[in-house]
Order: C-alpha cells, then structure tokens, then sequence
C-alpha cells in the first residue's frame, strides 16, 4: 500500500514481519468493549519498525470483563507485560449516555460512583493476578447534551459527570507506578470527534474508532510501548544553518539570518523553545553543524533571539567534518548509544547520508516550510519514559558537568592523577521505594557494562527487594564536579555457600573511573565478612557489552563452565581513588 | 476507472490484480472478510473522494456491485 498511514498498510505489514533476534521483547494484550480490529496487527508492525518483537494477545469482541475476573482465563495464561483496556464512554453509561437527565444529580452520582468501583475493580484485578503494567483509556467527553447551551447551568451535568469519572480514576491510580491514562480527549482533541468517530462504520460494526484512524490511535498506544521497553531516545543533535535559524551564518551574516522578527524567524523561536523545555525535562542536546565554529558561536551567544545557549548543548559539533563523523565523536563524548540519538537537519543530503551510514539514529525528516518543524517534534513518541525519575531531570546538569570533566582531563595529562584529583565519592543505596524505579531504569537501558543485561521492571526489582536472599542495590556516585546519581546496579543470590551476582551494571556515564572495581570490590569485601567462600557471576556477551568482556578476569575470576567463580580468599584488584560511603 | 478500483482491492486483500474480476465475491475471497470489507470500502472513499450510504454498503456482493456504485457518482467504468 503506498499510504503508510492507512490501516491497509498496517494489515498487510502484519503479515511479513521479521523478528530481529537482538531486539527487544513485549507481550502485549489489548482487551476492548467494542470492535477493535486492526489494533493488534499496527501495533505489532509499530513495534517491529521499532525492533521490538511483539507478542499479542486480543480479548474477544467485549468479553474484558470475563477475560479480568477469571483467574485462569486466556488472558492471564498469556502473562501480559502491557494491558490496554480500552472503554469507550458509550458503552460504560449505556442508556444515560443518550438520556442524561433521566437521573437526577444525585442518581447520576451514584451511578458514576458505581462505574469508577466498577472500572477500579478491574484495573486491581489485573494487577492482583498478573505482573503486568495497565494502561486504560479514560472516556471521551460528549460534545453534545440534549440541553444545548445550557448545559453548562446544569450542576452535575452528562459532560460534567464523565469529567468526573476520569479525574477520579486519575486520582485514584496517581500513586501507582503500574496503572496509567491513555488521555483519550487529548487523542480526540487533536484530530476531531468527527474524524474519529465514524457514524458508518459504528451502525455496521460497533467500530467505536474509525478504520482511518485506528492507526493514529496505535501511536498513542506506542508511547506507552517506547516508554515501558526503554527505547526511549535521550539525545537530540541539531545542525544549525535553516535548522535552528532560517538562512546560512556563512552567507548571510549575524544580522541577516532569520529568527524572531518575521513569520519564518518565529517559527525557529518556537521550535527552540520547545526544544529548551524537552532539554529542562532532561533530555539532552547537541550540535552537529558545518560552519565556522567562531561565526555560529556568535550567534548561539550574542543573538539577541536566540533560545537555546552554549549551555543547553551538552555536546558541540561545529566544524567542517562530515556530519556522521561528527555524530560518531557525539556519542562518544557523551556516552550513549547511537540509537539514544535523534538527528534534526534540514538538508535532504545530509539526512540520507545518515540514514544510510548510521542505521541506529533516528532521523527526522523536516519538511522544507520550517513553519511545520514544531509540529513534527511535539508529535515525536520518542521522548516517552514510564516515570520521570530525578535523575532525567537532573540529566542535562551531569551531562555539562561532563563536559568540564572532559576538558579538566585534557588539563591532567595522567590517568590516575587525574582520578585522584576527581575526588569521587560513592554512596551504596538499599533498593527503597525511591531507588526501585531508578534501578529498574538502569537494567532496562544499560547496553555497554552490563554483565548479564537482564531487563527488569519496577515489579520485579521490587520484589527482589522484598527477597531475604537477595541484595539489590543502586550505587551513587559524585565527584567534584557533581553528582551523577544512581548510575550503578547489582543484584546478588545469596547462598550459605556462595553468591551469585545475576545483574552488575554500569551507567555509561560513569564508565572508566574505577567505580566498577569499587562496587565489585565491595562485594567481595561483604561476602568475606559474611564468611562466604565463593562468588560467581556470568559475562552474557551481546552486540554491545565488549566493555565490560574482561571484568572477571581482571578480578582473578576463574572461568569454570558457563560462570565466572572467585574463591574470596584470593587476592584481588584494589582501588584507592575513590572514597566509599556506607549503606545509607 | 476499473484499473483504480482494482489496484485498491489488491492492495487491501494483498492478491494479485489479475485474480479480481467483476464476480469477485467473500464466497470467492478468503480475504474478504466482514472487517477487510470496510477496510476497502474506507480505501475506496478515499481515493474516489465519495461517501457511500449506510443501505448501498449493504448491497455489495461481489465487485461488480462496486461498478454500479461508483457509476452512480459519476466516475467512468473503463
């Protein structure tokens, strides 16, 4: 199908989707009160263009209920790790949904009271009996009441009964890491009741969302899919000249370049401003432009409408290299993965060069009106986390902090001096109800020191934490420049005879400076005190752990079968740089 | 306009267009489904910019019952 937009489209794609052994995993259920056919099939190719393997499951046409309140129904043998439950407004207020004033305030009360024990009931229901995360959508707000304009006189009005019902249940869940609000009215809002709801297609088959835009409705449900696997992008990389300011620095000159002032100017206002609010929510930016490094730092310093400023960018690339070059040295400098990257750039040329070279980023296709370039970035689902934890916010901060370590290393010419003169510090921290979502973070995004890369979520770190036999721990980490926060993971077996460490990772942030030897050498350090004779870990090799290959071995690790074995009476590797600060 | 009309079914039902013909029907069609069936006609109303009514939707047997239709607004059957 040409339209990569039409269901058509998706329903085919379904067909032939290729599983990439290295990707992610999801099992996901979707469970409706009307006909929600061709959900299932965009959402697994959404995820398969994403690197996701999906593994679905769909409740029959409204059996949710039967499929909720039965232990050993199908659903629960699936085992879901998303749930979507889907409502639609007419169907949870049935014949009060055409006639609202049938009941007077105070029945309309109780009836809507009744409905959020109702829907409460199931959402605690599917959490009792499986592990699975809960998204529900809230229900959509009628545009219309018999009462026309006077509506809004009434005191508990239809309009004003079903805004209760979905800020009830908000308040309800606010607390609980493990239900979310798909927000339909924003949904609805965005592309129109009249487009989404086809009259036609409702009458012939209880479609309660248009065939035309089931597909816009999956990438609403994919921000939850982005967000709970972790494939969420922390890094926008911006080329300058018509991306950031309309026109060339080069050509045009400081003042001649186009921002503010005039309808194409304010359209790259807009877009910095609302690249400035994704960068204070923690997402960090950076620049990768040809250019005069002194000509377009003039600009990003001295013009007098420019948003974003030399601190804002954690990572600057202005020079005359080719632009996958310069997102190579990118990522390196801070650390990330290329597929933690999102690359904007108005040249065509560029892009595809990229695209080509550099299959992990994402590349943004911008249109040529730039008036368009807000539009595309707020649309973006990429950005999606679960829970914002401190340390997202706190990100942009470490990164720039980062960028003084950096140039402080250039200053000190050795390794070890410098380290000493970094002055760090590290704090070991018991997974707490602060540190569990943390943590889980970590285990899902950490690719490069990363031992076993177990992916675990919030539930499950939670519950190992509530386990005698386990220690799950987070690692602090500071230095003189700042704090990084919780950038280090392990969780260990415990035995009478021997620990197993089943998860040890490291934030890449932290990478190189010896923090990894610290929180091993603690370890050991316990183990011994608990008179444990033998420690054991595995090294999981995948595509990108390499860093961390050798880490046993430099510990005297011995390699015995699929493990790596320490005999705590051994001598091991010791760390003097850093100062250790006990279990808080 | 059949070229058109064709392209959209084979796209929709994913088979070849020289397998369609006029006497094209869900008896002759795995794929036609009740649900692929307001899949193309979704498809159909796009590409020709035409809205069908609630009862014609009702009338489709077979492709060629699309032909009526479309000739009905106007659009040539070549």
């Amino acid at each position: 199908m040409k339209n990569e937009e039409s269901l058509a489209y998706f329903l085919n794609e379904s067909k032939t989707i290729k599983i990439d052994e290295l990707g992610k995993k999801i099992r996901i259920a979707i469970l409706g009160s009307f006909t929600i056919n061709g959900v299932e099939e965009t959402l697994r190719v959404k995820c398969s263009q994403n690197n996701i393997d999906c593994r679905s499951f769909v409740g029959e046409y409204n059996q949710y209920n039967q499929e909720i309140l039965r232990e050993n129904s199908e659903l629960y043998k699936f085992n879901p790790e998303l749930t979507f439950l889907i409502l639609d407004v007419r169907h949870i207020l049935g014949e009060l949904f055409f006639y609202p004033y049938s009941l007077n305030d105070l029945e309309k009360k109780e009836f809507s009271e009744n409905k959020i024990q109702e829907i409460m009931n199931l959402l605690k229901t599917i959490r009792k009996n499986s592990k699975s995360q809960v998204i529900l959508t809230e229900l959509q707000v009628p545009t219309y009441s018999p009462y026309g304009i006077n509506e809004q006189k009434e005191e508990f009005g239809i309009k004003q009964m079903v805004i209760e019902i979905n800020k009830k249940i908000k308040h309800e869940i606010k607390n609980d890491n493990f239900i979310s609000i798909l927000e339909f009215n924003e949904f609805v809002q965005k592309y129109g009741e009249q487009n989404i709801f086809n009259y036609k297609e409702y009458f012939s088959g209880d479609m309660k969302i248009s065939i035309e835009y089931i597909p816009k409705f999956c990438n609403e449900l994919m921000r939850f899919v982005i967000a709970y696997t972790g494939i969420t992008k922390k890094c926008i990389v911006l080329d300058l000249d018509n991306t950031l300011w309309g026109g060339v620095i080069g050509e045009d000159g400081f003042d001649n370049i186009q921002l503010g002032e005039n309808p194409v100017g304010r359209s790259f206002v807009e877009f910095q401003k609302r690249l400035l609010a994704l960068n204070q929510r923690g997402i960090i930016l950076a620049i990768n432009s040809k250019n005069n490094f002194d000509d377009a730092m003039e600009v990003i310093r001295k013009h007098p409408n420019m948003v974003l400023r030399e601190d804002n960018f954690s990572c600057v690339r202005i020079n005359w290299q080719d632009k996958v070059s310069n997102l190579y040295e990118i990522s390196k400098e801070l650390n990330i993965g290329l597929d933690s990257l999102v690359f904007f750039d108005d040249d065509p040329v560029n892009r595809e060069f990229v695209k080509h070279e550099l299959k992990q980023v994402l590349v943004v296709d911008l249109p040529t009106d730039s008036s368009q370039y807000c539009n595309i970035l707020t649309n973006m689902k990429n950005f999606e986390l679960l829970k914002i934890t401190d340390e997202d916010i706190k990100r942009k901060e470490m990164y720039l902090e980062q960028r003084k370590r950096i140039e402080f290393k250039n200053e000190v010419s050795n390794l070890d001096e410098f380290l000493k003169q970094m002055d760090i510090k590290i704090k070991i921290k018991k997974a707490d109800n602060f540190v569990i979502p943390r943590i889980s973070q970590l285990t899902l995004k950490t690719n490069q020191f990363n031992l076993t890369t177990k992916r675990y979520q919030h539930e499950e770190i939670s519950s190992f934490s509530n386990d005698k036999n386990k220690i799950v721990e987070g690692i602090e980490v500071s230095d003189k420049f700042g704090n990084n926060g919780i950038t280090g993971v392990y969780i260990i077996e415990k035995t009478d005879s021997e620990w197993i460490i089943d998860t040890f990772l490291l934030s890449c942030r932290v990478m190189g400076r010896g923090v990894e030897d610290i929180m091993l050498g603690q370890i050991i350090e316990r183990a011994k005190q608990e008179n444990v004779k033998k420690i054991k870990g595995k090294f999981i090799p995948t595509a990108k752990n390499k860093p961390a290959e050798n880490f046993y071995k430099e510990f005297n690790f011995r390699k015995e079968g699929d493990f790596w074995v320490f005999n705590t009476e051994q001598e091991t590797k010791k760390v003097e740089h850093i100062k250790v600060i006990e279990n808080e | 306009m059949s070229e058109k009309l064709y392209q959209i079914i084979s796209e929709v039902f994913n088979i070849e267009i020289g397998k369609i013909d006029e006497t094209t029907s869900p008896e002759s069609l795995e794929q036609w489904d009740s649900f692929n069936f307001y899949v193309l006609l979704n498809e159909i109303e796009k590409e020709f910019n035409i809205k069908f009514d609630i009862d014609e939707t009702l009338e489709i047997k077979k492709i060629g019952d699309f032909k009526v239709l479309l000739q009905k607004r106007g659009i040539e059957w070549k």
